[in-house]
C-alpha cells in the first residue's frame, strides 16, 4: 500500500518535469520513465496484463520512436561567414563568440547545432527561403533589411573605412563586404581593394597584413554585432532574444567575450 | 488581450472544478454489486477454458471489441505508412557508428527477447500477457537488432519480399475467424474448439489462435512502423 502511494504521487511529479523540460530528448526519458512507473503501479493493482502491455508499448516502442521523430527536427542550422574570432574554423572543430553563443542555445533547446558556410550576402536569401534558422558571422546592427528577423546587439563593434585615397571618397563609403572573407583577405593582401568598409573584427583580423597603403578612418555612430533569425521561425527569434538578454544578465557573456577578445 | 486572460482564468477555474467534482464523485462513489464480474468469474473458466479471466473476456466475451482495435492498429500502420512516405527516402542511409557494445548486446538480447514475444503471445490463456503485448515485445527485439545493424539491413532480410502479403493476409483471417462457426451452424463470435482443461497448453479454445494471429499481425505492424520511421526520418 505504502509503495502504492509512494508510485502514485511520483508520477504527478514526473508529469510536471517532462512538462516542463526545454530540452525534448530529457523530456522523452521523462516520459518514459513515467510510464515505467504507471506499469508499476497497473502490477500492483493486479493488471499484470496491461502492465507488460504498458511496458513494452510506451516504454520501449512509443520512446523509441518518439526518438527518431526528433532526429530530424533536432536540428539547429545556421549559416555563416568565417570570421577570425567571431566564428571560425580551427582544424577539425569551429571555434569563435558566436559559436559559443549558439551552441549553448541549441544546448538548450535541446538541439544539435549544424553550421553551413556562407558568403555574407547570401545569408539573409538563405534564411528567407527556409534553409537555415539562424544567421550569424558579424553582422551589424545596421544592416537595413527588414526580410530577416533580428536580434538585439550582443557585443558593440565599430566600422571603419578603408581606402587607397587619401581623401575618402563620399560615395565608396558604402561598399560594402560581399563574398567569402577568406577570398576577401585574399586580395587585400594582393592590394587588388581600393577601399571597403569593414566591421571590427574583420578588420582586426586584416590588420595583421600589411595596410600602410591604405588610410583607415573610423565611422561615426555605434554599431553592434547581431543574429539574423529567418523569418517563418518567430518563436525560435523570441527564444534567441530572451537567450542572448539572460546570457547577458548572468555575466556569461562578458566571460566569453573575453575569452575570444581580451 | 485582457479578456482572453480573464475567458481563460474562468476556463481555469471550470475545470478544476469538474475535476474536484469528478475526485468527489469517484470516493463517494458506491462499487457497482459486480454481479456482472461475479458472473464472469464463475462462468469463464468452465466456458472458455482459460486461465487468464482477462483473456477469455476480451477474446471470448469481448471478442468484437478486440477486432475493432486490430483494426484501430492496423490503421494506425497505414498512416504511418501513408504519411511518411511523402517525405523522401535517405538516399544516403547514414553509417552506423560500429559501436561494439550495441552489437554484443544486440547479439546476446535478442534471441531471449524474441522468445519472451513468443511466449508471452502463446501463453497468453495462461498468464499474463497475449498477442498485442507480446507482438510488441518481439517487435522491439527486431528494433533492437535494426539499431545494432542498420534498418536497411534487417528490413531486407525481414520486410521487403513477404511480409506485406502476410500482413494484410492475417487481417483478413483474424477479421473473417469470427463468422466461421456460421459454417457449421453455429452464431458467429461463439467458440470453435473445445474449452479444454483449464491451465493445460492447449486449451482455451480458439483464444490461442486468436492470440497467435494478433501477435504476427501486431509484430509485423511494429516492424512496419519501425522501419518507416528509420528509413524516412535517419537512423538513430
Amino acid at each position: 500500500m505504502i509503495v502504492l502511494l509512494v508510485l502514485l504521487s511520483l508520477l504527478p511529479v514526473l508529469a510536471a518535469f517532462a512538462l516542463s523540460r526545454r530540452r525534448r530528448f530529457t523530456v522523452i526519458v521523462g516520459m518514459g520513465l513515467f510510464s515505467l512507473i504507471l506499469s508499476a503501479v497497473y502490477l500492483l493493482l493486479h493488471a499484470p496484463d496491461v502492465a507488460v502491455t504498458e511496458v513494452a508499448i510506451n516504454a520501449a516502442l512509443i520512446t523509441f520512436i518518439y526518438i527518431i521523430a526528433i532526429r530530424k527536427t533536432g536540428k539547429l542550422v545556421v549559416v555563416s561567414d568565417e570570421i577570425p574570432g567571431l566564428l571560425y574554423r580551427e582544424g577539425q572543430q569551429i571555434s569563435g563568440l558566436e559559436k559559443e553563443i549558439l551552441s549553448g542555445f541549441a544546448r538548450q533547446l535541446g538541439l544539435e547545432l549544424v553550421i553551413r558556410f556562407l558568403p555574407v550576402e547570401q545569408v539573409p536569401t538563405a534564411l528567407q527561403q527556409g534553409e537555415a534558422d539562424i544567421g550569424a558571422g558579424g553582422i551589424i546592427s545596421e544592416i537595413d533589411d527588414n526580410t530577416v528577423l533580428k536580434t538585439q546587439g550582443y557585443l558593440p563593434t565599430a566600422l571603419y573605412h578603408l581606402s587607397k585615397q587619401t581623401k575618402p571618397h563620399p560615395k565608396q563609403e558604402q561598399s560594402t563586404v560581399t563574398g567569402f572573407f577568406s577570398d576577401l583577405r585574399e586580395e587585400f593582401q594582393a592590394g587588388k581593394i581600393s577601399a571597403c568598409t569593414l566591421d571590427l573584427a574583420r578588420f582586426v583580423a586584416l590588420s595583421r597584413s600589411d595596410l600602410s597603403p591604405y588610410t583607415v578612418r573610423r565611422l561615426d555612430g555605434l554599431f553592434s554585432y547581431v543574429f539574423l533569425v529567418a523569418p517563418a521561425q518567430e518563436q525560435l527569434h523570441h527564444q534567441f532574444v530572451s537567450y542572448l538578454s539572460e546570457l547577458e544578465e548572468s555575466g556569461e557573456l562578458d566571460k566569453l567575450t573575453r575569452r575570444y577578445f581580451s | 488581450m485582457r479578456h482572453r486572460r480573464i475567458g481563460l482564468s474562468i476556463y481555469a477555474i471550470i475545470l478544476v472544478c469538474c475535476f474536484c467534482g469528478l475526485v468527489i464523485a469517484l470516493f463517494s462513489y458506491q462499487e457497482p454489486t459486480g454481479q456482472l464480474g461475479a458472473i464472469y468469474l464463475s462462468r469463464a473458466p468452465s466456458e472458455t477454458g482459460a486461465a487468464n479471466i482477462v483473456t477469455a473476456i476480451y477474446l471470448n466475451y469481448r471478442l468484437y471489441d478486440t477486432l475493432f482495435e486490430i483494426l484501430i492498429f492496423s490503421v494506425a500502420v497505414l498512416g504511418v505508412r501513408f504519411y511518411l512516405s511523402d517525405y523522401r527516402e535517405k538516399e544516403i542511409v547514414e553509417k552506423i557508428p560500429e559501436s561494439q557494445i550495441v552489437r554484443t548486446s544486440a547479439d546476446l538480447f535478442f534471441p531471449p527477447i524474441f522468445l519472451i514475444g513468443i511466449y508471452l503471445t502463446l501463453s497468453g490463456h495462461l498468464s499474463p500477457g497475449g498477442g498485442f503485448s507480446g507482438g510488441v515485445v518481439a517487435g522491439t527485439a527486431l528494433l533492437l537488432c535494426a539499431v545494432a545493424l542498420g534498418a536497411n539491413t534487417v528490413g531486407k532480410r525481414f520486410y521487403e519480399p513477404t511480409l506485406r502479403w502476410l500482413e494484410w493476409g492475417v487481417l483478413l483471417v483474424v477479421l473473417s475467424l469470427p463468422l466461421l462457426p456460421i459454417v457449421v451452424g453455429r452464431l458467429p463470435f461463439t467458440g470453435l474448439l473445445p474449452p479444454g482443461t483449464m491451465g493445460k497448453v492447449i486449451s482455451g479454445g480458439s483464444i490461442p489462435i486468436y492470440n497467435l494471429l494478433i501477435g504476427i499481425k501486431v509484430f509485423i505492424g511494429t516492424w512496419v512502423i519501425i522501419h518507416y520511421f528509420m528509413r524516412h526520418r535517419g537512423e538513430v
